[in-house]
């Protein structure tokens, strides 16, 4: 078991700091805004004037979620499916509109991926290692293996995040590349990992990824008979697809609070951490897949409900 | 546990495969020179010189994809050449990149504030994790593929992803390195910086004055001993050390003393289980920017405290290839290991002042080569090490 230690969010519900948000759950409108906190708490007023919506979110969550342990973290990895989208563009319409060899090389360098990582790593002044996944709808579950991995290789508390921002430009790859009509958003999703229990109630027990996938019940399937569970004992599924895998009042749409953004399963898991402890159940299992990208599968288990 | 090292392939400046890199190498010769596209023809670099349309004549290429996808197509399918897909070999890809499909994404975008008709179709391409998906597909690899994106030590941290999954089992053989193509984009970003030498970049000279970029992809296979058994393949030579650490200093330039780096090197040969002066070669990150060769220096000199093995950096040969350099700079390291040749620093003239470091500046054969050292340093102070063995 790898468990949370803390897990905060940004996002388009009131998710942030608060113990159960599914009690705040609203179901996501066009011209929802995200509830953003006081990000001046976190950052310097001076840096914070050039940090994008996607670092602002990051650092928040992660300061938390450092607050919340009291030793250095031992590992950062972070999942982003497009990364720091509002830089990117950023700095393509500076290659593209400004004249003559005088460029700003802010945006450039705020566009890479890693810049989230990184920047974490500089205000949290961690030296440790520091990691960036970028696999599409995957993204969220390749930095929780990492993650998983760092735990079993004898790291004590990790850094699991997973951030996303939404451009308006997104919204013109509707529905040639992105073929989902929904709400395109932003959201970060930030957990203290471990496997020293303390006082943790609530873990990740496993977690699957693959790009390619036969059918979603049959990955279900393969994934829940490695580690000999029954699906009947599941108590409850966050998903953002459709499977007749489980009875519909067992599932939950993730995606119609969070918005449409590619490691918005995280706070699925978020959904589910919170659930599990106010209902004193034991298993919640998230469920990831799009049509054009791969299938994750996430399951949590509550130590302290009965079976 | 022995991660081996059972393929190889590279595509860069100098050359389209293994063999073309190697003579290349010892013939000391570079292909930086004035680049052939509207946005690279101001600029040293070492591009490749065909179009994306020629890539996939020339190599046979049969998946769609962006031009860093094409690049990591022909590597990737050097390295697992004469490899076979097994039930019972759990076999997966992880590539880093930085741009991903950026080229066709800045194309696309520009059509798009001139108010052409744009494609918009061609932004499939855009997501990194896309560039993966079209080199796994290529490969005819499904299941576990993933991508790192830490700049430029993308590739190294895909290599050392790929030996924690085999180290773990997750994984039985990988497929580890990393692509990247020149773009608009990453030219005038690093223009940007000012950090552009706009003659052949100097490593580790003291009158170096930044880096010329590059673009090519690099990968290499990786097997535990029991896919080994199954697949039969021969080890070219092992993984045996990997690390990361964070400067933590600052978003592009690196501490002054190279902490992050000498965190990463002292970590790698902890895993390695080797001392510091079993290294016999040192392949540099090595950019030919003021900032990275002086910290780098005061690293190795701190960790080898004081007596600094050979080094060099190839990036004088082919260009700073951002993301894919740890890839192709692994290939040139099993490629040192196998021959018993150490690579030269290309345009080396004096040392520089603080250090007095001098890398090699022939090509040296014959030599003793049990370990190499390679480095790979990002943006946001991302540091990464390897350490390669003889078989």
């Amino acid at each position: 078991m790898y468990y949370i230690h803390k897990v905060a969010s940004i996002t388009h519900q009131n998710s942030f700091l608060q113990n159960d948000i599914n009690a705040l759950l609203v179901e996501i409108t066009e011209g929802s805004v995200l509830f953003a906190p006081d990000y001046k708490k976190y950052v310097l007023p001076s840096s914070l004037r050039r940090l994008s919506p996607i670092l602002r979110m990051a650092v928040a969550v992660a300061k938390e979620c450092q607050e919340a342990i009291n030793t250095p973290f031992e590992a950062i990895s972070i999942g982003t499916a497009l990364g720091c989208l509002t830089d990117t563009e950023k700095f393509l319409n500076v290659v593209n509109t400004v004249e003559g060899d005088i460029l700003s090389p802010t945006s450039f360098i705020q566009s890479t991926h890693n810049t989230i990582s990184g920047l974490i790593s500089l205000e949290l002044k961690n030296h440790s290692y520091n990691m960036t996944h970028t696999q599409n709808n995957i993204s969220f579950e390749m930095a929780l293996i990492d993650s998983i991995l760092c735990c079993d290789e004898g790291k004590s508390f990790v850094l699991l995040g997973a951030a996303d921002e939404g451009i308006e430009f997104l919204n013109k790859l509707k529905p040639i590349v992105i073929s989902k009509d929904a709400f395109v958003t932003s959201g970060a999703t930030f957990f203290a990992l471990s496997k020293i229990k303390s006082n943790a109630e609530i873990g990740i027990v496993a977690c699957q990824a693959k790009l390619n996938k036969v059918s979603i019940d049959s990955e279900i399937n393969s994934f829940l008979g490695n580690l000999q569970i029954d699906s009947a004992a599941i108590d409850i599924v966050y998903s953002n697809c459709l499977t007749e895998h489980f009875p519909s009042e067992k599932m939950i749409h993730y995606e119609k609070f969070s918005g449409l953004y590619f490691t918005s399963n995280a706070f699925g898991v978020h959904m589910a951490h919170d659930w599990l402890i106010e209902q004193s159940k034991k298993y919640a299992l998230v469920v990831n897949s799009s049509c054009e990208g791969g299938i994750g599968l996430i399951l949590l288990r509550n130590d302290k409900a009965q079976d | 546990m022995d991660i081996f090292i059972t393929g190889y392939g590279v595509i860069s400046a100098i050359g389209n495969n293994v063999e073309e890199n190697l003579n290349n190498l010892i013939q000391e010769k570079t292909a930086i020179k004035q680049g052939l596209r509207n946005f690279s023809s101001k600029f040293k670099v070492g591009e490749i010189p065909y179009t994306n349309e020629e890539l996939r004549s020339e190599f046979n290429l049969k998946t769609e994809g962006s031009r860093t996808a094409l690049l990591g197509m022909v590597a990737a399918k050097e390295a697992f050449l004469n490899h076979e897909l097994f039930d019972h070999v759990k076999t997966g890809l992880i590539s880093g990149t930085s741009v991903g499909g950026m080229d066709t994404t800045e194309e696309e975008y520009k059509k798009y504030l001139k108010g052409d008709r744009v494609n918009y179709k061609n932004y499939f391409n855009h997501p990194s994790g896309t560039t993966s998906a079209q080199i796994a597909s290529e490969l005819g690899i499904s299941g576990f593929v993933n991508t790192i994106s830490t700049a430029c030590s993308s590739a190294a941290n895909a290599i050392m992803m790929g030996a924690r999954l085999i180290r773990s089992g997750y994984l039985d053989r990988v497929i580890v390195g990393g692509t990247d193509s020149l773009t608009q984009f990453t030219i005038f970003g690093f223009r940007s910086l000012m950090i552009f030498d706009d003659e052949w970049c100097k490593p580790f000279d003291n009158s170096r004055k930044g880096l010329n970029l590059g673009e090519g992809a690099g990968y290499i296979v990786l097997e535990s001993q029991k896919s080994i058994q199954t697949t039969g393949k021969i080890a070219l030579a092992k993984l045996t050390g990997w690390s990361n650490a964070s400067d933590a200093f600052h978003q592009t330039a690196s501490s002054p003393d190279g902490d992050g780096a000498v965190l990463s090197m002292n970590q790698a040969l902890q895993v390695a289980g080797l001392k510091p002066n079993d290294i016999n070669y040192v392949n540099a990150h090595g950019t030919a920017t003021p900032n990275n060769d002086l910290s780098e220096s005061k690293a190795l000199i701190k960790i080898f405290n004081g007596k600094v093995p050979p080094f060099s950096s190839t990036k004088s040969y082919t260009g700073h290839t951002l993301a894919a350099s740890g890839g192709i700079e692994s290939v040139y390291a099993v490629l040192s290991i196998q021959n018993k040749i150490l690579f030269p620093n290309l345009n080396h003239t004096a040392p520089i002042e603080e250090t007095g470091l001098i890398p090699i500046k022939r090509i040296e054969k014959n030599m003793e080569v049990n370990h190499v050292l390679s480095n790979s340093f990002g943006f946001g102070g991302n540091n990464s090490t390897l350490i390669f063995s003889k078989k």
